[in-house]
């Protein structure tokens, strides 16, 4: 039972760090952008299929595509800002996010079918030779890929926060994030802050989706799935709240494994819910986000 | 348009509905148009919440999926249907109010997440609970006909239109958009925003369960568990925001754009007819923030306006003419 | 600005439906170019196929083809399933034109087949649409999709508007104990499934023979049907289960059961996953370093990407009702067409759906006419030699025939039961 508990515990944290990571994209535009991207599960997809192509057809390790796959994910996300998002950041603030959740919401529709057209519906999944391969530690086996999946969110939660704390560009994203008449004032050129946030917000999702890739399986429909989690993860971590993120995907991820022992595999979602609006109701602001006024 | 005129509009829509129900017997306009109204209903209920309160609900499906599972659940174990529905619209009140207090505690963006959780959570659960399909039993197949969930979905579309646009007029209804507009303003000239966000969420349950009700009496066989998906709620969300947020035909407008437009094109180039729809919609929200109602109330003023030799103001789009319809 | 945004979409607009359409219909309609803007003679059909057969003159003009309603779900998690489906009736369409079509007393003519195969999805509700939108366009008989879900959806429509429905790929038998007229599947059904594979067991020697029975059964009508009747089985022949678990489908973390079943030493593992979760629930496995020795994997195993699982997949169990080492009549040129496209021999689903346009042409050929009473009747009267072996009906529309279980033994499908026709011997232990 033991063995059980801690098996599933650390599973779960595993699992966590991917719900971090995918959160992570989504809190950026939606921090700094006030856009609220739903059709980011969808560009998580691109992202897996861009590895899983990567490698079935020219035999590419899924961790050396990993940059590549965020370029190209970053291009893309650059590509919707430029033709959808900018115009919704025209609006208020309220505006912004009410239409950018319509929007994204057609671009999951055209997302999803372009990807049946193209990739058709099949599930794909990466098989590595070390795909099975874990790591003992006393009774727990930590299995390497879920492990380099986790160590791939800390990295880029730790490269995010390095660069909006340590930066000239990550000063001008927080001073946009705060208020963006403001940095606009103080000679930031905001236009080019939210189009370089919502790319690596795209990238970020790609290299959760080249992850997954391998670590799950990818289809086309596989996208809005992530994206309640990571709806779930930025409000529980708090809105604004970037350090947060992975802490609070953790602790999802921990939440759901220890239900599914506990109560049972088929209530592991339900019950993980349903903390979540316990907690809600108690931390409104989140684990780490400022208390709202 | 002139309120009388509105009336005589709705009034020759409704008369040619009930004409078209009685004399056609085609399948599949019958089945286009039982999903236009209950769309339509099951829209114009979350525009109640969303449009005139303000509160974006993403658990909307909650309430539609209750209306279904009571209704069906007591009509095919033998009562009433009339019975049937009137307990599922009373059970899903009494579990509109118990939630909706907590939940209303949430604004904004917490509101549409906290709510969608519970959408996901009751969805998964009914999953659980109800694993089975649910089909008609043999001998109602044979006697099926589209005439009877016709007139009741079109009746439920009408009690929920006069429930709107009595609501729409009220004092009730005045202070949810004053809490819409403003909470805080409305909160310190009296308007409790609680109470009237509780009331729309209530009575928006209420309209949805009646819809569900409809559902549940249309469909031959399908998962328990379907009517609370959350692609109900989209759909809903989908429709007002294209047809108009906050008015009472635009609902219906959406509703029947958006079905029409599934409908008619073949499911054989289904991709094709996504991605086109998904362009569209984007489109929509882009260019008409206001809706279709709003895009084709610019258009008739502009016209009867040119023909008066005034020119087009091109900033209508900012003013609220839409929201008056 | 607006200007501009408009142009921009439209432009990406054109772009797409330009994308869509250069690739046309997805050969999802055999005869004929693209489905949907056919336009067979609508009214004509309608007034002929009322009129009941039986006349020894022709009457009436004879239709163009005769036109028969498919869906199958070509994405989603069943896509992988319904892929294999929609080649086993393009082929069978095939196989029947090239032989001069169906032969209609009626007409006193040999008519074409022609599918109209649409895509669900893997949505039941879709299933349901899309069967509505088809029952309005003068099919002659409906072929279902793969896996219990849409079947069971599509069924009911079937029969209210009382046309015949064929499907393979379900095994749910709760499905012919409604009392349905219209609705026939000839594949192993959950009791021939849950027997099945304790004879399999029952031919490990006995000093090697497993014992201890665990099943993941997901929250599903049919996943509480089989799960049960395995219990069952399990005890009849007596083995012990020690496990017996649910999950919702869908899931995405199969740790808890996992290490409980490696907990009870499970040595039988049977489930009925969905391809997402099966895949997801062996690649588990596969991380945590635990496989049973025996695995019965129904559903999600069909699908030929379950080799994208390396050695986590291995040796699994498949049930899918048919293989072509079975050497039933028509198997070889079936498996020959399929070498030489897919580049592999028939997948198991193939040859059930295959058989279906084979019974169906059969019993429109026997009716004499495209009535659909009349073609239900003859389909209930079936008596053929099918590639998926001799059919006939009972009462509830199961078919007695036998359930083949095949094994993924280095990347192909081997069958393995029974014996007679195994074309290798079980892999035992497969960890």
């Amino acid at each position: 039972m033991t063995q059980l508990i801690l098996q599933s515990a650390v599973s779960g944290l595993l699992v966590g760090g991917m719900y971090g990571l995918v959160a992570l994209g989504l809190a950026l535009a939606f921090g700094v952008l006030k856009v609220l991207n739903v059709a980011h599960g969808e560009l998580l997809m691109l992202g897996g299929y861009a590895s899983f192509f990567a490698f079935s057809l020219w035999g590419v390790d899924p961790f050396l595509s990993l940059p590549i796959v965020f370029v190209v994910l970053f291009l893309f996300g650059v590509l919707l800002y430029q033709v959808l998002f900018k115009y919704v950041t025209r609006f208020d603030i309220e505006n912004r996010i009410k239409n950018s959740l319509l929007i994204s919401f057609g671009l999951v529709l055209v997302l999803q079918a372009l990807a049946v057209r193209f990739f058709t519906a099949d599930e794909r999944t990466i098989s590595t030779s070390y795909s099975s391969e874990a790591i003992t530690v006393g009774v727990v086996r930590i299995p390497v890929i879920r492990l380099a999946g986790f160590v791939v969110a800390v990295i880029a939660t730790v490269a995010l926060e390095w660069m909006l704390n340590h930066t000239r560009f990550g000063r001008a994203v927080r001073a946009t994030a705060e208020d963006w008449t403001r940095a606009a004032l103080t000679g930031v050129d905001v236009k080019w802050v939210y189009m370089i946030a919502f790319g690596i917000s795209a990238g970020l999702a790609g290299i959760a989706g080249a992850m997954i890739s391998f670590g799950y399986a990818v289809s086309p429909s596989i996208g809005l799935g992530w994206t309640l989690k990571a709806l779930i993860v930025v409000v529980l971590a708090g809105l604004g709240s970037m350090r947060g993120i992975l802490i609070a995907g953790m602790f999802l991820g921990l939440t759901e494994a220890l239900a599914a022992v506990w109560v049972g595999g088929a209530y592991r979602e339900v019950v993980a819910l349903v903390v979540f609006l316990i907690v809600m109701s108690f931390r409104p602001q989140g684990f780490f986000g400022r208390a709202r006024v | 348009m002139s309120s009388g005129a509105r009336w005589a509009v709705a009034l020759v829509l409704l008369g040619g509905s009930i004409v078209l129900g009685v004399v056609s017997d085609d399948q599949q306009i019958l089945t286009i148009a039982i999903q236009v109204f209950m769309l339509s209903a099951l829209a114009s209920s979350w525009n109640i919440l969303g449009g005139f309160a303000g509160q974006i609900s993403l658990g909307h499906a909650v309430f539609f999926g209750l209306g279904a599972l009571v209704t069906r659940e007591m009509w095919l174990g033998g009562s009433a249907l009339a019975l049937a529905i009137l307990t599922a619209v009373v059970a899903t009140t009494v579990v509109a109010a118990v939630i909706g207090v907590p939940l209303l505690r949430f604004r904004d963006i917490y509101f549409a997440i906290g709510t969608l959780a519970v959408g996901v959570a009751v969805f998964l659960t009914v999953g659980n609970i109800r694993p089975g399909i649910s089909s008609l039993p043999v001998d109602a197949l044979r006697e099926y006909t589209f005439t009877g969930p016709y007139f009741l979905t079109l009746g439920v579309l009408v009690v929920t239109v006069i429930v709107s646009v009595l609501l729409k007029n009220s004092k009730l209804g005045l202070g949810m958009m004053a809490v819409r507009d403003d909470e805080e303003a409305a909160g310190a000239s009296g308007v409790g925003p609680l109470r009237h966000k509780l009331s729309a969420f209530v009575i928006s349950a209420a309209l949805a369960a009646l819809a569900g009700a409809t559902f549940a009496y249309f469909s031959v066989s399908y998962y328990p568990n379907f009517p609370f998906s959350v692609v109900w709620t989209f759909e809903a969300i989908t429709v007002v925001f294209i047809g108009g947020l906050g008015t009472i035909v635009g609902p219906i407008v959406g509703s029947a754009f958006f079905v029409i437009l599934r409908d008619t094109l073949p499911s054989n180039i289904q991709e094709f007819q996504v991605v086109l729809f998904g362009v569209l919609f984007i489109l929509v929200v882009l260019l008409l923030p206001g809706g279709l109602v709003e895009g084709g109330q610019r258009l008739l003023g502009s016209l009867t306006r040119s023909q008066a030799g005034r020119a087009p103001d091109a900033k209508t789009g900012e003013t609220k003419e839409g929201k008056e319809l | 600005m607006r200007k501009r945004t408009l142009l921009v979409l439209l432009a990406v607009l054109a772009m797409i439906l330009a994308a869509c359409s250069s690739e046309g219909g997805d050969g999802t309609t055999t005869t004929a170019d693209t489905g949907g803007e056919e336009t067979t003679t609508t009214a004509d059909g309608e007034d002929t196929s009322t009129t009941t057969g039986g006349e020894e003159e022709p009457s009436g003009e004879a239709p163009a083809s005769i036109k028969i309603g498919a869906v199958v779900p070509l994405t989603g998690p069943f896509a992988g399933g319904g892929a294999q489906v929609e080649r086993g009736y393009r082929y069978g369409v095939d196989a029947i034109n090239e032989a001069g079509g169906v032969f209609v007393e009626e007409y006193g003519v040999a008519i074409p087949l022609e599918l109209d195969l649409r895509d669900d999805a893997s949505d039941p509700n879709q299933t349901t649409a899309i069967m509505e939108e088809l029952g309005g366009e003068d099919i002659v008989a409906y072929l279902g999709g793969f896996g219990s879900p849409v079947h069971a959806a599509g069924t009911a429509i079937a029969e209210r508007n009382q046309i015949a429905y064929l499907g393979v790929a379900t095994a749910l038998q709760a499905l012919h104990e409604q009392g349905y007229e219209y609705y026939f599947s000839p594949f192993p059904k959950s009791p021939d499934i849950a027997v099945s594979v304790f004879e399999l067991l029952d031919t490990i020697p006995e000093d090697i023979r497993p014992s201890r029975v665990g099943i993941f059964a997901e929250t599903t009508d049919w996943g509480a049907e089989l799960g049960a009747l395995w219990e069952e089985a399990a005890q009849q022949f007596g083995y012990e289960v020690v496990l017996h678990e649910t999950y919702a489908p869908g899931s995405t973390d199969f740790t808890d059961i996992i290490l409980q079943a490696q907990a009870q030493d499970v040595e039988v593992l049977l489930s009925l996953p969905t391809p997402p979760d099966g895949f997801a629930m062996y690649q588990q496995m596969g991380e945590l370093g635990w496989k049973a020795p025996f695995n019965l994997v129904v559903r999600a195993a069909d699908v030929p990407t379950w080799n994208d699982l390396g050695a986590a997949g291995e040796g699994v169990l498949l049930s899918a009702g048919w293989h072509p080492a079975l050497g039933f009549e028509g198997i070889e040129e079936m498996n020959q067409r399929h070498i030489d496209e897919e580049g592999r021999p028939a997948d198991p689903v193939v040859g059930g759906s295959y058989s279906l346009v084979q019974i169906l042409a059969d019993a429109i050929e026997r009716a004499g006419t495209l009535e659909h009473r009349a073609v239900r009747d003859a389909i209930a009267e079936t008596d053929l030699m099918t590639v998926a072996g001799q059919i006939t009906f009972r009462e509830d529309g199961t078919s007695p025939i036998t359930n083949p279980l095949m094994q993924r033994i280095g990347g192909g499908v081997e069958l393995v039961w029974p014996a007679e026709s195994a074309t290798q011997e079980l892999v035992y232990p497969a960890n």
